[in-house]
């Protein structure tokens, strides 16, 4: 019955539709490396429970619901997911694609709390309620265990999905640049997209840093080059006159203003060639820290 | 019996963007709604200084602007402060949206700007074992005690996230079945909350939108519904028909996926990204229909939160709008069979294309298998399906561009595999 409900979902996936511009009839290269990745023998003496099957950005939404429209603003490109069964545990397994070591970070960063339990996979992984999801590379991985056994199985089945990975296991190269002392741990983030609610600051990452009770973000805004930077500083600028205050901020070094509105706080921001640094909810500190990370990226 | 589809359910939206209809319907002085779209006003308008339409939540009591705020993709804390100070008041997020990590970002700004009393918050509980795979939640049983607790258990675990003590309307979560809107033991921990106090009103949001309001009409126990209406509705009359009767009976009505995609995922068919005209336009559209309350576009970036809540105090179209929903060809990429029966004298085997193509839209984008099937059954005999084996592939030309060789070939797939009988 589940093998026939496979077949069927698969005749569904690759039927040719108007609707289903995605849907092609043979996994392409990628789906192809991405199988691999569960193929067997697999860890832990898992067999799957029914076939793999395979969701694009446009279908995306059939398998998780609205929760998916987010992972579709961090550019997935394909999501494999297959059920398993070891022993006793059931095992759910996502792979998703994002398409780059950025965007997977973001995803994952995007759904990662510094209350879980974090563990060394791949780049970074955390367990929390029969959950283990980890990075690595271009691929956020996700995997549910339920019954007997499941967070062994998972463990292993992880660390196993790791290796068969096998390439990059770091975080993006930028954060490690960034100032350490004070940095709130875990709380790195990258926006592919919109960061802020800007259009005009994509990409960014984001590290949170604290002082005394107080927590800044650094945002850190990768422009084309010099000239983009400027203009978004420029643009940021133009923001925060419509909507509240801003002026230039010498004391703090060339081309940095300190800005401010009713809804996202203060703000100090400071170009440093093809990026804009900005620190939300400057705090006691903020302004040596911007100068630091600004120094870290020259 | 299993539905094979069941991961497929979802299917309503499959090509929400590419079924966009455009003047042939809107050319009619009988559109759904009743409302014309070129030049006329289509709705009464807030007065003064561009204040928001507000309108009644069924017989709950809340009042709220026409536009709310869909919060689930939104990281950006800033956005909610500032959708309050534009006058939105009702923010909606789900517990399993970013892990939890949605809610506590709504709770921790409503928190910072003191005004819980002020606005209208919504979350929802997904069924246990909702492992995002639907066909394993379809063939996994729980008692009614494990679905109540988890239910409990989840939505505790909402509460101590929003930082709240009470939320205002609670969503059974994509209840997209007749089981799970029935479900007695999401209903026994709902109402069972509702008397704690812990919830002011029951909700389902479902994408099965029919089959949701008929459900929900007959049991009499959920308040609010929140079902995806848009563009893609336009000619199903049905479904029109129930939303008002919905609406009637004192049932609120919330509108998710008004945008059909939006910008974000804007169908490749149309040639081009949705302009912010056509943003506007279809969130018009839709409410332009007063028995909706309120929609809940996902917005996150300022510049569409300005966008989306302009049309909170206008529902009139601009010229821009207007012409985005009269253009033919936006209908013709998004291959929407207008049933104009242009085609029929091109089929050598007289085949009723425009009823196949009718079943091929149940089937795919609404996810009604039943209703597609019926619709075939439907059509007389000899005319049918079974007519399309006469002939190696379609020759037929839709005026409108619509494919219509690949979705008798999609019908002759489902057909074959027994969901769908011609």
């Amino acid at each position: 019955m589940l093998r026939s409900l496979s077949l069927l979902s698969i005749l569904v996936l690759t039927s040719a539709g108007a609707f289903a511009a995605k849907r092609t009839a043979k996994p392409d290269a990628i789906r192809q490396e991405m199988l691999k990745l569960i193929a067997e023998p697999l860890p832990a003496g898992a067999v799957a429970t029914h076939s793999a099957s395979f969701y694009g950005p446009d279908n995306l939404y059939e398998y998780m619901d609205g929760a998916a429209d987010i992972f579709v603003l961090y550019g997935v490109h394909q999501l494999l997911h297959v059920d398993l069964r070891a022993k006793a545990a059931d095992i759910s397994v996502d792979v998703f694609d994002m398409g780059s070591a950025d965007t997977a970070f973001g995803m994952y960063a995007a759904e990662r709390s510094p209350d879980f339990q974090f563990i060394a996979i791949g780049a970074e992984g955390y367990r929390y309620e029969g959950m283990l999801n980890f990075l690595q590379d271009r691929y956020y991985v996700k995997l549910l265990g339920f019954g007997d056994g499941a967070d062994t199985v998972l463990e292993t089945f992880a660390r196993a999905l790791s290796a068969r990975i096998g390439t990059n296991p770091a975080l993006p190269a930028l954060l490690s640049k960034l100032p350490a002392d004070n940095r709130k741990p875990h709380s790195e983030q990258y926006m592919p997209a919109d960061p802020l609610g800007h259009p005009f600051l994509g990409p960014a990452y984001m590290v949170a840093y604290v002082s005394g009770n107080q927590e800044s973000k650094l945002f850190v805004t990768v422009a084309r080059d010099a000239a983009d930077a400027q203009m978004r500083l420029k643009q940021l600028e133009q923001h925060f006159i419509k909507t509240g205050h801003c002026e230039p901020a010498p004391e703090l070094g060339e081309r940095t203003i300190r800005a401010s509105n009713s809804f996202e706080g203060s703000v100090i921001a400071q170009t440093k060639g093809r990026y804009l640094l900005l620190v939300v909810n400057p705090a006691k500190g903020s302004e040596q820290l911007l100068k630091t990370a600004a120094a870290g990226l020259a | 019996m299993t539905n094979f589809y069941s991961w497929n359910r979802r299917g309503f939206l499959a090509r929400v963007t590419s079924a966009l209809a455009a003047s042939p319907l809107l050319g009619s002085s009988k559109l759904l709604f009743g409302q014309l779209v070129k030049g006329a006003p289509a709705a009464p308008q807030a007065e003064g200084n561009a204040k928001p339409i507000y309108r009644k939540l069924g017989k709950t009591g809340i009042s709220l602007p026409i536009v709310s705020m869909g919060v689930m993709n939104a990281d950006v804390p800033g956005l909610l402060p500032r959708s309050y100070e534009l006058g939105v008041r009702h923010f909606d997020t789900a517990a399993h949206y970013q892990q939890g990590r949605n809610e506590e970002m709504v709770g921790r700004m409503i928190k910072q700007l003191g005004v819980r009393d002020k606005v209208v918050i919504s979350t929802k509980v997904l069924p246990p074992g909702w492992s995002r795979d639907r066909s394993q939640t379809q063939t996994q049983t729980y008692s009614t005690a494990e679905v109540k607790a988890h239910f409990n258990e989840v939505f505790e675990g909402s509460l101590k996230r929003l930082q709240m003590d009470y939320v205002d309307i609670l969503y059974n979560h994509a209840a997209d079945s007749e089981t799970e809107i029935h479900s007695e033991g999401t209903l026994e921990a709902m109402t069972a909350l509702k008397k704690e106090g812990k919830v002011r009103f029951l909700a389902v949001s479902s994408h099965q939108p029919e089959m949701a309001l008929k459900e929900v009409m007959k049991l009499g126990v959920y308040d609010v519904v929140l079902i995806p209406i848009n563009y893609t509705i336009a000619r199903d009359e049905g479904l029109m028909k129930i939303i008002d009767e919905a609406a009637k009976k004192g049932i609120g009505l919330v509108a998710m996926k008004t945008q059909a995609g939006g910008a974000k995922r804007p169908d490749p068919k149309l040639g081009k990204p949705l302009t912010p005209a056509s943003q506007t336009a279809l969130l018009k559209w839709v409410l332009n229909h007063d028995t909706i309350t309120t929609a809940i576009p996902g917005y996150t970036t300022y510049e569409q939160l300005e966008q989306n809540f302009s049309v909170a105090s206008n529902l009139t179209y601009s010229a821009e709008e207007s012409e985005f929903l009269s253009d033919k060809n936006v209908a013709a990429n998004a291959q929407f069979c207008v049933q104009c029966g242009k085609c029929l004298p091109d089929c050598p085997s007289g085949v009723d294309i425009p009823q196949l193509m009718r079943s091929h839209m149940y089937a795919v984008q609404y996810s009604n298998h039943s209703l597609a099937a019926e619709t075939m059954a439907a059509i007389a005999s000899g005319k049918g399906l079974a007519a399309c084996s006469r002939c190696e592939s379609c020759r037929v030309t839709c005026r409108n561009s619509v494919n219509i060789g690949a979705k008798i070939e999609h019908l002759k797939a489902l057909s074959s595999i027994g969901v769908l009988k011609a």
